[in-house]
């Protein structure tokens, strides 16, 4: 038994990290939901995690401090931004600072599962 | 600055409710766009009136100056002419003297000699002729009198026929004489000569008198006549100018009114039209011209606003929309996982994300909605928090934050909604553009310390207004923002609005520190009439503010 992919999602909609939890969980996967970017900050500094899917906009932190705190701490982890204010600054910087994937809002689960998958499987997991 | 009550004028020439009166809801274009009929009302209030031109009223008063010039040199000349005529008679009086005295003196040389009889007599006829001649000239004597006169000439003949009778008679009574004897002859011709010649000295004198009395008063009348003209030419001056300055001052204080943004009609002031009157209907033709434009920079301001929101809320209608999505997808997708409760919640959270996308969408609706003007109660808390939303993504995008602290116990406001919002917004939006990365912006609301207002104020730790702009910053087209940025109308605009509500809007800035623009709003009993502009002075109204003349 190979061990579960570990994921967290942070997201200041508490909605999506309640469904993606569900998705996420319901396709074996294991998974901590944020809804206060900072407390995600606190894990990400304590905890690897071998995918972190990020909203950009929130308040107080924003998707590009959570990226750039998570390949400070461990390169190898996938960084998958959601995005419901797509401009084309965030995603340079975002593809400078070595982002996974752009999910832009609104997203089928099944797209997000497939984005997962592939980085899953980028990872060689 | 305390905010005054707006007053606005009713003229007593225009019907009230052709000012209070507001578009019928069909076919008003929005809600403070000029009303083509109030304006038609003043213009006709300036034209019923009866005409009496400046050009008339000058030529009047100049008039007035000619005639009485024309009266005091009409007199003078009178005067001088009636001089020059007793003159004339003090001629002749002096030469009537003259043969008086020289018949005396021959009649004297007869007595005493014996001789010259008939020089004394030719000289008495000399001094009749010259009675008669002079009566004859039917000038009134100033001494005698008419009636006088001719006893004066009378008392020559006999003086005359005395003298006739020494030279004719010698010692024998002449026939026509009566039987006089010589004795009494003589002491007779010495007291009629003697009577002659007093009455003529007295004619001399009061003569002299008189022309001098004359000639004294003529010596007066250019000076009456220097300050009868000054002062009446000051009268007619003084009088000329309060008829023009007074016009011209109000209508420079119109101007002052107008350029301040206040564009209401001027009423007439006066009882007669005049070149002013055309000149103040130029101007209200004028000023309907410029609101109409303000108000369409007005709303292609509000579009701009609109314009600025959309792109974000298009953004952030994302968030609900995908909410939805994501609860659906997951739903369809992992139905059978999941038990009967989280079902339910999913159920639950598709509606209430619907119900989030539509609130978004109605907000922007609402702002970008032409409704008439309309007074309500407000809750300003709500108010605030629906423009705060609106402006939502600005604020996520400058990574700003906002804090809204109105408490719900405020007394009540009356106000637009609308109108309202936008002013709201127009500040917000400053706010945004003023905080760095990371910057504050607290809106709040408290009673004012002006007794019967409230203040909403919206204030921010941005970059501040240097001291020397923040007197320009609520003229029209005034930014400080790049060319094309920023129409320079939105804090214009939104003052406009705050005073229709019968407010102000101020502001207060230390630069590097923040900015806090307070929006004061009466606290109402009654409810304002918001079609039309508040604070008018107008053209006309008496400079007391008092009653205007009907």
């Amino acid at each position: 038994m190979e061990r579960q992919t570990r994921i967290l999602v942070v997201d200041d909609e508490e909605i999506v990290g309640k469904r993606l939890l569900v998705a996420l969980k319901s396709s074996g996967y294991d998974v901590d939901t944020f809804v206060d970017p900072k407390a995600a900050l606190a894990r990400i500094a304590e905890q690897e995690y071998d995918i972190v899917v990020t909203d950009v906009r929130m308040k107080d932190v924003d998707g590009i401090q959570i990226l750039e705190a998570v390949t400070k701490r461990s390169p190898r982890t996938k960084v998958v931004l959601i995005t419901a204010y797509a401009t084309i600054e965030v995603a340079r910087e975002a593809v400078a600072k070595g982002v996974f994937d752009f999910i832009p809002k609104p997203f089928k689960v099944s797209e997000f599962l497939d984005v997962i998958a592939r980085a899953t499987a980028g990872a060689g997991l | 600055m305390v905010p005054v009550e707006p007053q606005r004028p009713s003229p007593s020439t225009l019907p009230r409710e052709s000012l209070t009166e507001f578009s019928d809801g069909t076919s008003h274009p929005g809600p403070l766009l000029p009303d083509d009929r109030v304006e038609v009302e003043f213009q006709k209030a300036l034209l019923d009136r009866p005409s009496l031109g400046i050009r008339l009223r000058l030529v009047l008063g100049f008039l007035i100056i000619v005639a009485v010039t024309a009266g005091i040199t009409v007199t003078s000349w009178l005067l001088l002419s009636s001089v020059e005529r007793r003159l004339r008679v003090l001629v002749v009086v002096d030469r009537l003297t003259i043969e008086v005295q020289q018949a005396r003196r021959f009649e004297k040389d007869y007595f005493l000699y014996g001789t010259n009889l008939p020089d004394a007599l030719d000289h008495a006829r000399q001094a009749r002729q010259l009675l008669v001649s002079h009566m004859r000239t039917g000038e009134p004597d100033a001494t005698l009198g008419n009636e006088g006169l001719a006893a004066f000439v009378h008392q020559v003949d006999r003086y005359e026929e005395l003298l006739a009778l020494l030279s004719a008679g010698g010692r024998d009574a002449a026939p026509n004489a009566g039987n006089i004897r010589r004795g009494e002859l003589e002491a007779s011709v010495r007291e009629h000569g003697a009577g002659i010649t007093s009455t003529v000295l007295d004619m001399a004198t009061s003569e002299r008198r008189s022309v001098e009395n004359m000639l004294a008063v003529a010596k007066r009348v250019p000076m009456v006549f220097l300050a009868v003209s000054v002062i009446l030419t000051l009268g007619v001056a003084n009088f000329l100018a309060r008829q023009m300055l007074g016009p011209l001052t109000r209508l420079v204080q119109a101007t002052q009114r107008i350029a301040a943004g206040d564009f209401s009609p001027l009423a007439p002031a006066r009882r007669y039209r005049d070149e002013f009157s055309d000149l103040a209907m130029g101007i209200n033709r004028m000023t309907h011209e410029l609101e109409r434009r303000y108000q369409i920079l007005v709303e292609s301001q509000k579009l701009r606003a609109v314009g600025t929101l959309t792109a974000g809320i298009a953004h952030e209608l994302n968030n609900p929309l995908n909410n939805i999505t994501l609860t659906a997808t997951t739903l369809k997708q992992f139905r059978s996982k999941l038990n009967e409760a989280e079902h339910g919640e999913m159920l639950d959270d598709l509606v209430t994300q619907a119900d989030r996308a539509q609130a978004i969408v109605r907000n922007l609706l609402d702002f970008t909605r032409q409704s008439e003007a309309r007074m309500e109660p407000l809750d300003l808390r709500r108010l605030v928090d629906d423009v705060v939303s609106l402006a939502q993504t600005q604020v996520k995008f400058t990574g700003s934050s906002v804090e809204v602290d109105v408490p719900p116990d405020l007394p009540t406001v009356h106000g637009d909604r609308n109108l309202l919002s936008q002013v709201f917004l127009n500040l917000l939006l400053n706010a945004l553009d003023a905080v760095q990365k990371g910057g504050r912006i607290h809106v709040s609301a408290r009673r004012a310390a002006e007794p019967g207002f409230v203040s909403v104020d919206v204030g921010d730790n941005g970059s501040g207004i240097p001291a020397h702009i923040i007197g320009s910053i609520f003229d029209p087209f005034f930014t400080t923002k790049a060319t094309g940025q920023g129409t320079g109308l939105g804090l214009s605009m939104s003052r406009g609005i705050v005073r229709q509500h019968g407010g102000e809007l101020r502001a207060q800035s230390v630069v590097n520190e923040g900015s806090t623009f307070s929006v004061l709003l009466p606290v109402t009993m009654v409810v304002a009439d918001l079609s039309s502009p508040p604070a008018r002075g107008d053209c006309s109204g008496t400079p007391e503010g008092g009653q205007r003349p009907a």
